[in-house]
């Protein structure tokens, strides 16, 4: 990124002479560190069951792993389990975010459809979507239909909150800009409120993946026959600590990345967006 | 240099010829709740056409209120604004306004800012892409349209301002305090590139400022508004100086007296 005029720019650093002090306070060489001493406590305290017995060492969890990717478990294998709960997300969230953010962008906009909706919406927001996992089963049974349900009622809110508080705080001066230069109510909505909002969009998005990694997890560990919430529960069952660290392994590395896959689309939409440096 | 004062000052107003005509212009906010906040009191104003016209006034007289209400932005609460002789009632194309906190689209590169306003108009592609490499050349950015708004440095956002509200070929130009966020050195540089700009391409101009050193560099003509609210007016200075203005010439210097005697009296 080229920057000019008023940017900040990262100061130039000078060469200095290169001793024992320049390793020690580097910055990836300390991050080597880090990892290596939360890895060596982990295999220390697996090692010498200071938890008993219930914490396998990382190179079990790994042993694990690689096993579940050729040798089935519950009839599925690793990536099995993996897409059965990345399936139910996919599907809640679309599901969710294609109602939800249009209704809160029309909230916004109008202020009737925002005085039917908002005090029901108010009613349900403070209650937490785990709180519906009971329900949802006595309504849609142990299938796919409830967990989806639960992810739908997770997502919902962050996205609709969302955007409409992304065409809430726009300033108010841009809508100015088009009224001067002659435009009508329709431009102003494509030409300010859509742009202006997507960085609020998106960061609801982000908000709501991370929602519906926890809502798939409680509902699978819950009932299921599939996905990685069932693999930790089989774990737990069959008392086998290198399967359930296995699955929490797993549930971080495929949330980040279907994380960082928002975060792609949204610096494809928004270009615009400033960069955070060094975050 | 003459000066009229007080009543006289409202003695100017319906005549034809005018550009624009505010007649006797008040305006109340009603802010939440009952609170009335009285902002402008009895505003008469007449600009010539292709006339520089200064709004000088201290912070709270109202003349950002006045020039929304000139834009069309604002209604007034009585009096009427004019332009060629037809009431103003909305915005619209004919005024451009170039807003004090610049107000770009950051969404969009300097390209995309200055041709929105043709854009909006339907102009096909190609030809809005001309005026606006036309003015974007005008106001000193070409090398730059592709830049994002947040790439730019204060006074190259506020060329991208100019250079919209020029793009979309307005009658009247209308400026809002708009150098009020840049340094002094910039602010003086960016006041030399207004006067060369408006010699370029005349338009009728309305330019709101609380600085008596840039009102007396850019206007032809300098109305005073009296401070703290609502804002009244307080005396109108006709600057008979050649362009280009250098601030320590004598007469700059002299008027400049003037009318810092006259404000502090109101102050």
């Amino acid at each position: 990124m080229e920057a000019i005029a008023n940017e900040v720019q990262k100061t130039v650093r000078e060469k200095r002479p290169f001793t024992l002090l320049t390793i020690l306070k580097n910055r990836w060489f300390l991050y080597a560190v880090s990892l290596a001493f939360f890895f060596w406590l982990w295999d220390f305290v697996g090692e010498r069951r200071i938890l008993g017995s219930s914490l396998a060492r990382p190179h079990e969890v790994i042993i694990q792993l690689a096993d579940m990717v050729t040798n089935p478990l519950a009839g599925k294998s690793l990536f099995g389990h993996i897409w059965a709960s990345t399936q139910r997300i996919l599907i809640g969230f679309v599901i969710a975010s294609v109602v939800a953010v249009p209704l809160g962008l029309l909230m916004a906009l109008n202020p009737y459809i925002n005085a039917v909706v908002k005090p029901v919406f108010d009613l349900l927001k403070p209650m937490p979507p785990i709180a519906w996992i009971s329900i949802s089963i006595l309504w849609f049974g142990i299938g796919e239909a409830s967990k989806v349900f639960i992810i739908i009622i997770g997502t919902f809110v962050p996205c609709l909150l969302n955007s409409y508080n992304g065409v809430r705080l726009i300033e108010p001066e841009l809508y100015d800009v088009v009224r001067m230069l002659g435009g009508n109510r329709r431009q102003e909505i494509i030409n300010v409120c859509f742009p202006a909002s997507f960085p609020a969009i998106f960061a609801g998005l982000q908000i709501s993946l991370s929602i519906a990694w926890t809502c798939v997890l409680a509902a699978e560990l819950v009932s299921a026959r599939s996905g990685l919430g069932f693999v930790i529960i089989l774990g737990m069952n069959l008392s086998r600590p290198a399967l359930i660290v296995g699955g929490m392994v797993v549930i971080a590395v495929v949330a980040w990345l279907t994380t960082l896959l928002v975060t792609v689309l949204e610096k494809l939409v928004c270009p615009w967006k400033r960069e955070i440096v060094d975050m | 240099m003459s000066v009229k004062e007080g009543a006289a000052v409202n003695q100017e107003k319906g005549q034809d010829g005018y550009k624009i005509v505010c007649e006797r212009i008040s305006k109340e906010f009603i802010q939440k709740g009952k609170q009335r906040v009285h902002v402008l009191e009895d505003i008469s104003v007449a600009v010539q056409k292709n006339e520089f016209v200064v709004i000088l006034g201290p912070g709270q007289s109202g003349k950002t209120t006045l020039l929304r209400i000139i834009a069309g932005l604002e209604i007034p609460t009585t009096g009427r604004v004019l332009l060629d002789g037809r009431e103003v009632t909305g915005p619209g194309p004919d005024r451009g306004l170039v807003f004090q906190g610049y107000m770009l689209f950051p969404w969009k590169t300097v390209m995309g800012n200055v041709e929105i306003g043709s854009k909006l108009r339907g102009v096909p592609k190609k030809e809005r892409r001309e005026i606006a490499a036309h003015y974007i050349e005008l106001v000193g950015l070409d090398g730059f349209e592709n830049h994002y708004p947040y790439q730019l440095s204060g006074g190259m956002k506020q060329r991208v301002g100019i250079a919209r509200a020029y793009a979309n070929n307005p009658e009247v130009m209308l400026l809002d305090e708009p150098f009020g966020q840049l340094d002094a050195q910039t602010r003086y540089y960016m006041e030399k590139e207004t006067v060369r700009i408006w010699e370029t391409e005349r338009r009728t101009v309305i330019f709101v400022t609380n600085n008596i050193d840039e009102a007396i560099y850019l206007g032809d003509r300098i109305i005073t508004l009296k401070g703290k609210l609502p804002g009244r007016m307080h005396a109108v200075y006709e600057v008979d100086l050649p362009r280009p203005r250098e601030h320590t010439d004598m007469k700059f210097l002299e008027l400049r007296h003037i009318i810092t005697e006259a404000s502090e009296l109101t102050l």
